[in-house]
């Protein structure tokens, strides 16, 4: 179903929609934006920046969470607190990623509530890409500007209105009313998707990657391409789809939370007994990178990366993973 | 502000600074409850860690007490000790904290006495600063600024 | 290419080659027009990828407590890369005689967060031609004057020259201006306390944790970082107020008399925070205090690792 929404409409449909969910939008934040609830429309920023530098996979897997407080000797659930929501001027890749982390948090053996409770609430307003940046490589990683999966709703931006395609029941709730697109403005909105996709760069091709990198377990690349990483947490703090949590008491608060952890860590590995069973760098970068483009792919049948381009951007050493993949799949043993 | 509230204090005390032997036992037994004493081997042994830990959960006033540069009972823990801890004071109230609400006192062989004499000060200055607001942050929720 | 690459190339093959050193530590080109890559050279041959330029924005003597210490380095070492070296090896990190310093003069680090500000997100080429940047975007090409894209940091450096270095290429710049240097740590100093903490507590409030300013510091070398420790828990593992501030204040106050004020903190931080005054201070602090400014000497301890008792009565109070 297409729906057509004037641009100069979406402040007022917006204000429609808090009046019955919080809203989270792209929000500037000095030079960078990020989803944020909104107080009023005009808050909104879809276009400051191509994406949101904190990735939205936070308002569902929050960086640190309460699961529970304990009141003297009783515990007290949380999470309740989670009310309806619609996120507005998401993107594909970021789309992608949640759904990519519904396989790990609800649709395989064990269910995580914390998870399940917010994606069950919330309503996805996909922003189609018509301008995807350098840094993007979705189309490589089996996604693309306008991947629709995941999306209750993609806008395409047609200049001075939004082709609104609806895909879901709660999708409709929030476009019903708007009148139909025509079949003109329809073929419009397709091709402003196939621009978007044809404007994009290929940096890598994944085809035998799996194989290619299980065959490099071992091998000395690791070792080679890891030399420059500080081991820091960018790329994974900002990565989509990195999901990794590290649940501690927090004793003086009264509370046990989960916060994001990071296989780049030295820490993340280390065992109680100070035995460190990925060591260094290479066995934590060689980690990194087999998560995404090998177990991932084993699992559920597609690669952990959505090629949003933020660990390539804001890596403090330049060290970039088109460039690892690709030396990846160039990598001869000598 | 009511005149109910009672800061809290935190003494951080070298257990060799005070010489007498009645004021150490003062500080060991008749301390009022809303002072707390961490007695530590020396001044050396304060790590600024502890001194923003308090910070965070809240103390009002700290007073760190010490011996005098020369009669260190380890020789120079305290020298070191004197160093850091002015420059973490100092580079707390650069970041905000009102200059009053950390106090030190290097206490001498002769100063019998002094210790009441400085916690009765720190608690009149920090009465009129009223109780910590900025760095106490330990237990704000995610997401909360204060 | 600049000449000064070439004279990097020459004189890191050579050094290969004379098995003076194992390894060279530089610059390479970067995938992103802005930014270049630390390359770690150890055959002659490929001393051809070194480059030198104002988007080599990392501090390379980061690198140097990861090597082990029998290892024989060579560094390009621009001033702050050459304090730190000095810093590191009176800390004993790493023997003088293992080390050789490629000394570069530097004029300053292009901030590509700047430039961004100003072009947008797509950059698809970026060079140097003498005081000016030249950026071309999609759509079209920006030119700026050098000095209004520097990294702050190095719009106040002090010392742009090396210190102690076994060679230096390129010729001497003047010394900064003290005046200029200690200006924002003046400035902030003089607001009201109660602006002082916003400020902290709004650049602090946006800290993600990922710790890049701690890995990106060539001073910050703990095997065991205190955030990291667990017995005793030190600061709250979240990202509440309570944990960041925590954090932001102990990693600057770790770094008294020790930074070498180079900003990559600053550079490193995916979210922008600054933090930079932070530790400026704590230098000022060290050089009003003790006169001890890092690097100015290759045996001179850091104030808190030296007292006397001609301290006595300073503290008295």
């Amino acid at each position: 179903m297409y729906k057509i929404l004037p641009k100069a409409d979406l402040p007022r449909l917006i204000e429609k929609w808090m009046e019955q969910a919080t809203v989270y939008a792209p929000v500037r934040q000095g030079d960078f934006t990020k989803f944020e609830p909104l107080s009023d429309p005009a808050q909104a920023d879809l276009y400051y920046a191509a994406n949101t530098r904190y990735p939205p996979k936070s308002l569902f897997l929050p960086q640190s969470e309460v699961m529970f407080r304990v009141k003297g000797s009783e515990f007290e659930p949380t999470g309740d607190e989670v009310s309806s929501r619609v996120v507005l001027g998401i993107h594909a890749c970021d789309t992608r990623a949640l759904q990519l982390l519904d396989g790990v948090f609800v649709d395989r053996d064990y269910q995580d509530p914390y998870w399940a409770r917010k994606r069950e609430q919330t309503t996805l307003v996909v922003l189609g890409c018509a301008n995807p940046c350098e840094t993007c490589f979705c189309t490589s990683v089996g996604s693309g500007p306008f991947d629709k999966r995941g999306a209750d709703v993609m806008l395409i931006d047609l200049g001075n209105e939004y082709v609104a395609d609806v895909r879901s029941e709660k999708g409709q709730v929030l476009f019903d009313h708007l009148p139909d697109a025509s079949q003109e403005q329809i073929d419009a909105s397709r091709q402003v998707q196939a621009a978007a996709a044809a404007k994009m760069k290929k940096p890598f091709e994944t085809e035998g990657l799996k194989d290619k990198l299980y065959n490099l377990f071992e091998s000395g690349f690791w070792a080679t391409i890891q030399q420059s990483c500080l081991g820091c947490g960018v790329c994974t703090f900002l990565c989509p789809t990195c999901y990794c949590f590290d649940i501690v008491d927090e004793v003086q608060r009264n509370e046990r939370v989960r916060n994001w952890d990071t296989c780049m860590f030295r820490i993340y590995s280390q065992e109680a007994s100070g035995h460190n069973p990925r060591p260094t760098n290479t066995e934590r970068t060689r980690q990194r990178i087999m998560h995404k483009y090998a177990y991932f792919v084993d699992l559920f049948n597609e690669i952990g990366c959505t090629g949003c381009g933020r660990c390539v951007r804001y890596c403090p050493v330049n060290l970039d993973i088109r460039q690892i993949i690709r030396s990846a799949q160039a990598w001869e043993e000598s | 502000m009511s005149d109910k509230w009672t800061p809290r204090i935190v003494v951080f005390q070298c257990q060799y600074c005070l010489y007498s032997e009645a004021d150490q036992k003062w500080m060991d037994t008749q301390l009022p409850p809303h002072i707390k004493l961490i007695q530590v081997p020396c001044t050396g042994r304060i790590s600024p860690l502890f001194v923003l830990n308090a910070i965070q959960g809240g103390t009002d006033g700290i007073l760190i007490s010490g011996c005098q540069p020369e009669k260190c009972h380890y020789k120079e823990g305290n020298l070191g000790a004197r160093r850091q801890l002015d420059a973490f004071r100092r580079f707390l109230t650069y970041l905000g904290l009102e200059e009053g609400r950390i106090r030190f006192a290097w206490i001498d062989v002769s100063e019998r006495g002094r210790i009441q004499q400085e916690l009765a000060g720190l608690e009149k200055t920090i009465q009129a600063m009223g109780p910590i607001t900025r760095l106490a942050t330990r237990a704000i929720p995610v997401g909360e600024k204060r | 290419m600049n000449s000064l690459t070439l004279a990097i190339r020459q004189e890191a093959a050579r050094l290969l080659e004379e098995k003076i050193v194992d390894v060279v530590i530089g610059f390479e080109a970067g995938t992103l027009p802005l930014k270049a890559q630390p390359a770690f050279i150890t055959r002659k041959e490929e001393a051809e990828k070194l480059v030198f330029n104002g988007f080599c924005q990392n501090n390379l003597a980061a690198y140097l407590t990861r090597f082990p210490k029998e290892k024989r380095l060579g560094i390009i070492c621009r001033g702050c890369e050459s304090r730190a070296v000095r810093a590191l090896v009176i800390e004993h990190q790493h023997d003088r005689d293992k080390l050789y310093l490629i000394g570069v003069p530097c004029t300053g680090i292009i901030d590509w967060r700047k430039i961004e500000r100003r072009v947008g997100e797509n950059t698809l080429q970026a060079r140097e031609e003498g005081d000016e940047v030249i950026v071309t975007t999609r759509d079209g090409e920006h030119r700026f004057r050098r000095a209004d894209v520097l990294h702050d940091s190095c719009a106040r450096c002090l010392h742009p020259n090396p210190v102690g270095a076994d060679i230096v290429l390129g010729d001497p710049l003047p010394e900064g201006d003290p005046e200029r240097a200690w200006a924002p740590v003046l400035e902030f100093e003089a607001l009201p306390p109660e602006e002082r903490y916003a400020y902290f507590v709004q650049e602090t409030g946006r800290c993600i944790r990922c710790y890049a300013c701690r890995e990106a510091c060539p001073m910050c070398y703990c095997t065991e970082c205190f955030v990291d420790h667990t017995a005793p828990r030190w600061t709250e593992s979240m990202i509440t107020p309570g944990g960041t501030q925590a954090w932001h204040i102990v990693r600057a106050f770790h770094q008294a008399g020790r930074c070498v004020s180079c900003g990559a903190c600053e550079r490193a931080c995916p979210m922008d925070i600054k933090m930079t005054y932070l530790v400026d201070k704590l230098s000022y602090d060290m050089m009003q205090q003790y006169g001890f400014e890092v690097g100015a000497s290759d045996e001179k301890q850091p104030p808190f690792a030296a007292f006397t008792l001609d301290d006595r009565n300073r503290f008295v109070r």
